[in-house]
């Protein structure tokens, strides 16, 4: 945020009112506020460093770097436990924290400190995954027009607040402007898009008397508008609606770890107390004291908290998902690892998710007997085109891009129509049908399913120039790997005809066409009754479905921000390929939690245990814990392979 | 247009003048306000750490080392106070913000009848004063940003982060601590009683730079009472212990 405008306050409460973006805070010193905790976790650590150091000189001077390392540490900590007691619930934040601040009675304080400091570190870097998550309506908010130009009965324009303009009101759209509100053409001609909202990038002609949807894209025209539905009822409000909806919706994630940490921790409260309050009875030893119950007690306490058993699950999550980032595929978290590994449903958006979104030209059809070749006309094309930004006009561009450049003279540009120009005295005209058709007679022509077709007239001679949006490359392979260990389900806001087709492509037998954004929401919800499903999109639409679904997997590159924002993970090379790979690497993940866990009771059981109860030496007991806190950290590394 | 829900039975004048004075409480906190907050903290922990030091060596006479001691243990004291009275202000601010949001979101004609009469105050009228009323309220985020700065008087980008603040306040008790010390350590009391003289008017002498108040008179009344305190400490300490 900078002062050189309005504040974009939205930015700010999107992030849960993010120290680092306040817009109290002078710009110099907001840097401070920037991953906080990561750094005050790293000089715990270098001062629970200095505090081992210290310990073998003087006890003192290490007690005294022990305190600013709890102090720092300790106190989130403690705050955190607080909370969670308040809230009854008992998990293995609460048991660190007792275990931490415990060990300084029975002078295991460097011990505590190592478990606080191990906790701040893994929370703080699982914080900085996340953080990206934040804000998850934020984009929507960004490309939402919050003010329109209002044009009064004398034709005076003025700017308005959407949330003031009532059905009715005139609203001007110029080229290039996002359409604030849905409403009817009444003056005016252009094309729309509805790239941001589908990902959609057929340019749709709209003229006098035709509706169009709050979010689309004015490409050329300026057109004025009756505005049809208020601010609370447009296209987009709904679809925020449904995202806020969706996100209520969603079951809440939990991790393999936190169903085992409910029950582990109770268990070892409970059976610390136990014990403090029933050995003095059982084996006649005294409450207090350094052997007494009490004593023994926080010792099994402390002993049932390891290092190993911190370290078990952040630092796979955290290898995983380093893993997954160099591959290009960014998780919001590793709770997503655990959902993706139990999905048996895959669900994807058909345009932009399974066809590239874009447009792409497929060929030009030259009048019969014509003097000038394909590519003369399609160099002439790009000539007219290259003046403006539109989506055929990039797909020309494109198909030209090794053809001689060619000029052209008089260009003009026909808002809504198309453009013309001359090229050595010969007129020019590409356009859509009725703006040819002003000009020549046209021929009768039955596009395909799917097919644009462009109109380009030189001189007399009329070429037909057509466009589709096309199938991924390797998509079919990459579906064929899927189906082996998912239910795969296409679901599109497109015609029946262009869906079916593109399914009997694809070899996909379960389909629904036609569906707007609510009734994606509502085939989700209804999926998710009885599987686990995986939800693949890239337009706003496909934003509530993917909020809902139990993992929602956006296309990093076409995907529009606010389904990036909405969706769990990002593919960010638009590569579907990944999503088999990232399968397997949640499955791997899940595995080597478990084995983390295993090992991490294994050396309660088999060395710490023991050893206070005398059963194994002290040293041995120590080797056990350190060798096993390393092989936890070393396994999990595993997860780094690609 | 009148809603007590929001106005909570005031006129929209009288509302603002308590939105006003709200924002006014919110942003004064123990160091002050006009000036950046660290280099107050830097020269309001300088001046109370120079008298300290001074009385607790006229009422007890210790050596050099408890009273390093206690200038460490002070200097840890006044980062974390200075951090953390930062920190709840700026909470503070963030709940400002939130709840004037709300008010925008959810109370809008009350919103605009509030613009209107800041702006009448300010001398518009008639079709003019309707425009700039339609402008402001026309971007929800402009909106927010002038009933933030005119309406709860908040300065934006005008705070530093507490952490900041709290380096500010610690600086200053080391310097401090470091002057009295070495001039305690080779010259005794008069040297320190000199140093805290020279810290007292020097650190008035910066607050009331940054605060343009009449300087003579602010290092004066600073030096003074850095003398009645330790006055009281010598005399009664000579006739009580």
């Amino acid at each position: 945020m900078t002062r050189n405008g309005p504040y974009l306050f939205d930015e700010f409460f999107a992030s849960g009112k993010e120290e680092s973006i306040s817009p109290f805070l002078t710009p110099k010193s907001r840097k401070y506020a920037k991953n906080i905790a990561l750094k005050s976790a790293l000089l715990s650590a270098f001062l629970l460093a200095l505090a081992f150091g210290l310990s073998f000189y003087s006890s003192i001077y290490s007690n005294f770097t022990l305190v600013f390392v709890y102090v720092l540490v300790g106190t989130p900590a403690l705050i955190g436990t607080i909370d969670d007691i308040r809230n009854l619930e008992i998990n293995i934040d609460v048991l660190m924290t007792l275990a931490a601040f415990l060990s300084v009675l029975i002078g295991s304080q460097l011990e505590g400190a190592l478990l606080l400091v191990l906790f701040a570190l893994s929370g703080a870097m699982e914080s900085a995954v996340s953080s990206r998550a934040k804000g998850a309506l934020h984009h929507l908010h960004e490309i939402t027009p919050h003010f329109a130009t209002v044009v009064d009965d004398k034709g005076v324009t003025t700017q308005k607040s959407v949330r003031e303009i009532p059905v009715g009101t005139h609203v001007l759209v110029k080229a290039g402007e996002i359409v604030p509100l849905d409403g009817e053409v009444i003056s005016g001609r252009s094309s729309l898009n509805l790239v941001h909202l589908t990902g959609e990038s057929h340019p749709i002609p709209k003229e006098v008397g035709d509706t169009v949807q709050a979010g689309s894209r004015n490409l050329d025209g300026s057109i004025t508008l009756r505005i049809t539905k208020s601010s609370s009822e447009s296209t987009l409000s709904r679809i925020v609606k449904l995202i806020h909806d969706a996100q209520e919706a969603k079951p809440k994630l939990e991790r393999l770890f936190d169903r085992f940490s409910k029950v582990y921790s109770m268990s070892i409260i409970l059976l610390s107390a136990l014990f403090a309050l029933s050995f003095p009875f059982l084996f006649h030893i005294p409450f207090l004291g350094v052997e007494g119950s009490l004593y023994r007690a926080l010792a099994f306490l402390i002993a049932a908290s390891p290092c190993a058993l911190i370290i078990a699950t952040p630092t796979a999550y955290l290898s995983a998902l380093s893993a997954s980032a160099k591959k290009g595929v960014l998780l919001k978290g590793g709770v997503q690892l655990d959902s993706l590994a139990g999905c048996d449903t895959i669900v994807f958006d058909k345009t932009g998710t399974l066809t590239t979104g874009e447009l792409t030209l497929k060929g030009v059809t030259p009048p019969p007997g014509s003097k000038i070749s394909s590519d003369q006309a399609l160099a002439l094309a790009a000539a007219l085109e290259k003046r403006v930004t539109h989506p055929i006009s990039a797909a020309i561009q494109k198909a030209a891009a090794d053809l001689p450049a060619q000029s052209v003279q008089n260009f003009r540009a026909h808002a809504g129509l198309g453009l013309s120009g001359t090229s050595n005295g010969t007129p020019l005209y590409i356009g859509n049908r009725p703006f040819i058709e002003e000009r020549t007679k046209l021929p009768e022509i039955h596009p395909k399913e799917g097919e644009l077709i462009a109109y380009f007239l030189i001189g007399d001679e009329l070429f037909l120039l057509s466009f589709e949006d096309e199938l991924r490359d390797d998509i079919g392979e990459t579906l064929n790997q899927l189906k082996s260990n998912y239910q795969v389900i296409m679901l599109t806001g497109d015609h029946y005809d262009n869906a079916a087709h593109i399914a009997k492509t694809l070899g996909i037998d379960n389909f629904q066409a036609d569906l707007r954004p609510d009734k994606k929401l509502d085939i989700i919800a209804e999926l998710a009754k009885n599987h686990q499903i995986a939800m693949c999109g890239d337009g706003i639409n496909d934003a509530p479905a993917l909020a809902r679904a139990h993992v929602g997997i956006a296309m990093g590159k076409v995907g529009s921000d606010t389904a990036i924002d909405a969706s769990d993970i990002v593919i960010l090379n638009d590569d579907l390929n990944l999503i088999a790979w990232l399968s397997w690497k949640a499955k791997q993940t899940m595995r080597i939690v478990r084995e983390n866990l295993i090992l991490a009771l294994a050396v309660i059981t088999l060395a710490t245990t023991p050893a206070l109860l005398g059963f194994i030496p002290l040293w041995l007991a120590v080797i056990l814990h350190e060798g096993g806190t390393v092989v936890v950290g070393l396994n999990s590394l595993r997860l780094l392979k690609k | 247009m009148n809603q007590p829900a929001h106005f909570e039975g005031q006129s929209a004048k009288e509302h603002l003048k308590k939105a006003r004075k709200k924002g006014a409480i919110a942003t004064s906190e123990i160091h002050g306000t006009e000036m950046s907050g660290a280099l107050n903290a830097f020269c309001e922990c300088a001046r109370t750490l120079i008298a300290l030091l001074l009385v607790t060596y006229l009422l007890l006479t210790p050596t050099l080392l408890p009273l390093l001691l206690f200038s460490l243990a002070f200097t840890i004291f006044s980062f974390g106070r200075s951090s953390l009275i930062a920190w709840s202000r700026l909470e503070r601010l963030h709940r400002l913000i939130e709840d004037e949001r709300h008010e925008i979101t959810h109370h809008r004609e009350q919103e605009r009848e509030e613009l209107t009469e800041m702006y009448q105050a300010k001398g518009l009228s008639g079709k003019l004063l309707t425009d700039v009323i339609d402008v402001l309220m026309a971007d929800d985020n402009r909106l927010l940003m002038v009933m933030l700065e005119e309406e709860l008087g908040l300065p934006l980008e005008s705070f530093e982060h507490p952490l900041l603040q709290g380096l500010g306040a610690a600086l200053g008790c080391a310097l401090s601590a470091a002057l009295g010390l070495i001039a305690l350590h080779f010259g005794g009391l008069l040297p320190l009683v000199i140093t805290a003289f020279l810290i007292s008017g020097i650190t008035a002498y910066l607050t009331a730079s940054r605060l343009r108040i009449e300087k003579i008179r602010h290092i004066t009344w600073h030096i003074s009472l850095l003398f009645v305190t330790g006055a009281a400490a010598y005399f009664l300490g000579r006739a009580l212990l």
